[in-house]
């Protein structure tokens, strides 16, 4: 006889409560049939935020974009992301212009294929230098993101399952992390790191690798998203159906694979959008202050930080990557809002949310920035 | 050696989460419009700290880097001559004029320039009578030797010049021999006598350099870089906050012990370490700072600006001084010549010289303009002023072929700040377009000679460096190419060039005085052309320098110094 499994559900502790029928993010009663899976739930509640699923169709859009900027180089602007034009003249209107002027400002947006948002002081183009520095802004916000989750979900797990000497280790050790400001955090392990990368046993990551940002932006992150996770374990590891997991005599892997982490998931997933929200900006802060991305490598904190210096005389060295850069962050974080609202409709206006259900925050789905934003470029 | 820095020389609790991206939002949109804006917002100057003399006006110079010490016996970057040859002043100094006249020496606490024995090897100086520290005390022959011994122990930046030169002062830097045998002094006549080991022409310009200005015996053989030690100059050096700002008020014991040759001062100094040029730039331009930084690049974009409100005090001063990016000659790709000569011919010289703002005289010699020896031949690569030819480009790509060479992976080096980063973002793009793989590294402005001159660990094999001169004799310069430059830590000779023939030549030019440097203008010439074709640098250019004030400064009077700029000393208001 198979022994009966806990349902899974969004938050496991708050499941009892009821959000079936709860209001969306719009104010709307959702409808919902018996027996209607929890996923499909969420899902309905989400196709009726507009907002959320139009910001995050904009974030989409931005992927887009910067996965197709090899054909954008190559085809309209035909130059690559690194090539230098300095000397170089180009015609728009008619007109001839100098890429960048005798004392080093360059051209501004030309609308033209050529130049389309201008050119920076080594005469590159800025519309091929966003996309490609979005790709890789993009990319180490993803591999930072990862590799949160990846340790954050194993730490908050096994700290708050097996408690005792395990947690007490652990979670000194996220202390030891969460002690730090963030961002300062960052930029002392970029700088550590920025001229002999990182060689940990088999680990060894070049100083000019994506994977050394992200991999410092994903271990400063962990303690945000662990701590929640742990609290939400040390509360599931007392319910009825991991005492019945145990008394089956299932070991403990099995008991955290089967019953743990299915009730993890939805706040797993509600925590992917706000790390990867937070993650991009937290890379555009370090490649400002020169230790994210390394140079010529583009990125939108590495472009900000090459514009900054020549404002006011070339602004749009600022404004594009400023403007990418918001659209991405925005995009993605107001669709994080929506999916939250989605797996856990009581968590509309998180604080009300707590204060009804009177529940520890430290076992609400995040209704708040994991951890402190990434100070602005 | 004078590596320039500007050259060189050398983050609460949480947020929400919409809350906090909207605020960042903000700020990021903030950031774009108050830099859009060029605001600043620097306080005004006038008021220094709260040491000053009532009497004298206090102006604020800005500085974007800051200097490596002001501890006489360890700085060794222009910014930290630029502050200390005001107080320590040596047995000999330089008069304080512009141009040439700038580079002549004149006797300091000496009472007279000294005399040489035939030999040239012997030198003899008359300290001045009378003379005090700015605490009060009084100034020893004996102080000579300390200085000398304090600067050598302490591992000032150029003590190779003490040490090769003077007669025992290996020994002593070794720990073999408790004092320097080669000086001695006499306190009853206030005699002082160096021996060198060999004749060396510029050994009076090595006994300017600041690091040889006399300080107390009494001062410890320890770093004193946040309470410098007393000196006997015009100013003495207060109030250092690390890597933020220091003054130089008015020298107390000065007036009664003046120098003939050396200005008293007109102000009291406040220095402040503005890192990013464009601010700096606009806190001069709206005249809420007073002087900008030498070693700095006024922004392209504040052009403009500068050439509607502030032409009447913006100059572009020339510089002796090179910016150039060295080669390694002990590491491939940079081990084979035809690799090098690539470099030279494809380096698009017109290019680097927007980028420095128009600032930098495009030429592929080591040897500055204004430097006796500087070559008269044409660039053995194409005429510097004009772009790379494609036909140059073709052939640099065929010499990198030729050389086996071809998709060896290069590190490019450079400082963060502008635009020498933005010339090794060139460079990279270039090295990558004749045909090899380069990356780049860019640290802080702070670190980059330490990481660049450390063989052991480091290696570099290529990036930018400025050099500008130390004293005005090409050997200063040759210092860069001299095998005995090498060191595993704090190289100089970055390039690692070990070349019989300029060793040898060296040899023979280092005893002629820089008084009689004419003699031998052809030979270093020669030099200079041959290293050019051996292509153990790829030249960029000789800089030009901005002197730039504020409205209040006597603009006509302030004397921009070949040696150390900016001479603070001749600052006055209107």
């Amino acid at each position: 006889m198979s022994p009966r499994r806990a349902p899974r559900e969004p938050s496991g502790p708050r499941a009892h409560g009821g959000a079936l029928g709860s209001r969306g993010r719009g104010g709307a009663r959702v409808g919902v049939p018996p027996g209607t899976g929890l996923w499909r739930l969420a899902w309905r509640r989400l196709a009726r935020s507009r907002v959320a699923l139009a910001f995050g169709g904009l974030f989409v859009a931005v992927v887009v974009l910067c996965l197709l900027a090899p054909v954008y180089a190559h085809d309209v602007a035909h130059t690559g992301p690194d090539e230098n034009h300095i000397t170089e003249i180009v015609h728009v209107g008619g007109k001839t212009e100098e890429v960048v002027s005798p004392t080093g400002v360059p051209i501004g947006p030309t609308w033209h294929s050529r130049f389309f948002l201008g050119a920076d002081a080594n005469g590159r183009d800025v519309a091929v230098r966003l996309l490609y520095g979005g790709r890789n802004s993009l990319e180490i916000g993803a591999l930072a993101t990862l590799i949160t989750m990846l340790l954050a979900v194993a730490i908050g797990t096994a700290a708050g399952y097996f408690r005792g000497l395990t947690d007490g280790v652990l979670s000194r050790l996220l202390d030891v992390v969460w002690a730090f400001p963030p961002v300062l955090l960052g930029v002392a392990f970029g700088v550590a790191l920025a001229v002999g990368g990182l060689h940990l046993g088999v680990v060894t990551l070049s100083s000019g690798s994506l994977l050394l940002p992200a991999a410092i932006i994903g271990v400063v992150a962990v303690p945000y998203v662990a701590r929640p996770l742990r609290g939400q374990v040390l509360s599931l590891r007392e319910r009825e159906f991991v005492d019945a997991a145990r008394v089956q005599g299932r070991g403990h892997l099995r008991i955290l694979a089967e019953e743990i982490l299915p009730n993890l998931t939805s706040t797993i997933v509600v925590f992917v959008p706000l790390i990867l929200a937070n993650a991009i900006l937290f890379e555009a802060a370090l490649s400002y202050l020169g230790v994210g991305v390394q140079d010529p490598a583009p990125s939108w904190g590495t472009m900000l930080a090459e514009g900054i210096r020549l404002t006011p005389g070339a602004i749009h060295l600022v404004l594009a990557p400023g403007l990418m850069l918001v659209v991405a962050v925005l995009g993605v974080n107001v669709f994080g809002d929506g999916l939250r609202d989605a797996l856990d409709p009581r968590a509309c206006g998180a604080a009300v949310g707590r204060s009804l259900m009177r529940l520890p925050a430290e076992t609400s789905l995040p209704a708040e920035a994991p951890w402190p934003a990434a100070e602005a470029p | 050696m004078n590596k320039r820095s500007r050259p060189l020389g050398l983050f609460s609790r949480p947020l929400g989460l919409s809350s906090s991206l909207l605020a960042v939002t903000l700020a990021l949109m903030l950031a774009v419009a108050l830099g859009a804006c060029g605001s600043s917002s620097s306080s005004s100057t006038s008021s220094g700290s709260g040491d000053l003399s009532a009497k004298s006006p206090t102006v604020t110079v800005l500085m974007g880097t800051a200097p490596d010490s002001l501890d006489p016996g360890l700085g060794a970057t222009t910014q930290s001559y630029e502050a200390t040859w005001l107080v320590y002043t040596g047995l000999v100094t330089y008069a304080h004029a512009s141009g040439t006249a700038g580079t002549v020496l004149i006797p300091g606490l000496a009472s007279a320039l000294p005399s040489i024995s035939p030999s040239g090897t012997t030198y003899t100086f008359t300290l001045r009578k009378g003379l005090h520290y700015s605490n009060g005390e009084p100034v020893r022959a004996a102080d000579f030797a300390h200085t000398i011994e304090r600067a050598i122990k302490l591992g000032w930046g150029n003590k190779q010049f003490l040490t090769s030169n003077i007669a025992g002062a290996e020994a002593y830097d070794q720990g073999k021999a408790p004092t320097i045998s080669g000086i001695s002094s006499s306190e009853s006549t206030g005699t002082i006598t160096v021996k060198l080991v060999a004749p060396f022409g510029p050994f009076l310009n090595v006994l300017a350099f600041p690091a040889a200005g006399l300080v107390p015996s009494s001062t410890p053989l320890t770093p004193l870089p946040n309470d410098p030690p007393p000196g006997v100059g015009p100013y003495k050096i207060t109030s250092v906050v690390p890597n933020q700002s220091f003054a130089l008020l008015a020298n107390p014991q000065w007036a009664a012990q003046p120098i003939p040759g050396v200005p008293s001062g007109h102000v009291n100094v406040n220095v402040k370490i503005v890192t990013d040029p464009s601010s700096e730039a606009e806190q001069v331009l709206n005249n809420s700072a007073d002087v900008f930084d030498y070693n700095d690049v006024v922004p392209g974009a504040l052009q403009p600006q500068i050439q509607a409100k502030a032409s009447s005090r913006y100059t572009q001063e020339p510089t002796v001084a090179t910016e150039f990016f060295f080669l390694n000659t002990k590491a491939k790709p940079f081990s084979s010549q035809p690799a090098r000569e690539a470099v030279n011919y494809a380096l698009d010289r017109p290019a680097v010289q927007r980028l420095d703002g128009g600032m930098l005289t495009p030429a592929c010699y080591l040897l500055p303009l204004g430097m006796p020896g500087h070559p008269s031949a044409p660039c053995p690569y194409g005429q510097p002023s004009e772009a790379a030819t494609a036909a140059n480009v073709a052939k640099a790509k065929e010499l990198i072929v030729q050389s086996g060479m071809a998709g060896t992976a290069v590190t490019v080096w450079s400082e963060n700040r502008p635009p020498h980063k933005e010339f090794a973002d060139y460079y990279t793009s270039m090295l990558n377009e004749i045909g090899l793989h380069a990356t780049e590294k860019v640290v802080a402005a702070a670190a980059y000679p330490a990481t660049i001159g450390n063989i052991k660990n480091v290696n570099p094999q290529t990036g930018w460096i400025a050099f500008s001169q130390d004293f005005p004799n090409p050997i200063d310069f040759y210092q860069l190419l001299s095998a005995e430059s090498i060191s595993p830590t704090e190289n100089h000779n970055l390039s690692q060039v070990n070349d019989p023939h300029i060793q040898s030549e060296l040899a023979a030019l280092g005893p002629v005085p820089s008084s009689k440097l004419e003699t031998v203008t052809g030979r270093w010439q020669a030099l200079d052309e041959y290293t050019a074709q051996k292509a153990y640098i790829a030249a960029l250019g000789y800089d030009d320098a901005p002197k730039f004030t504020a409205e209040r400064i006597n603009f006509p009077a302030l004397v921009f110094h070949p040696v150390y700029g900016n001479d603070w000393s001749t600052l006055q208001l209107k």
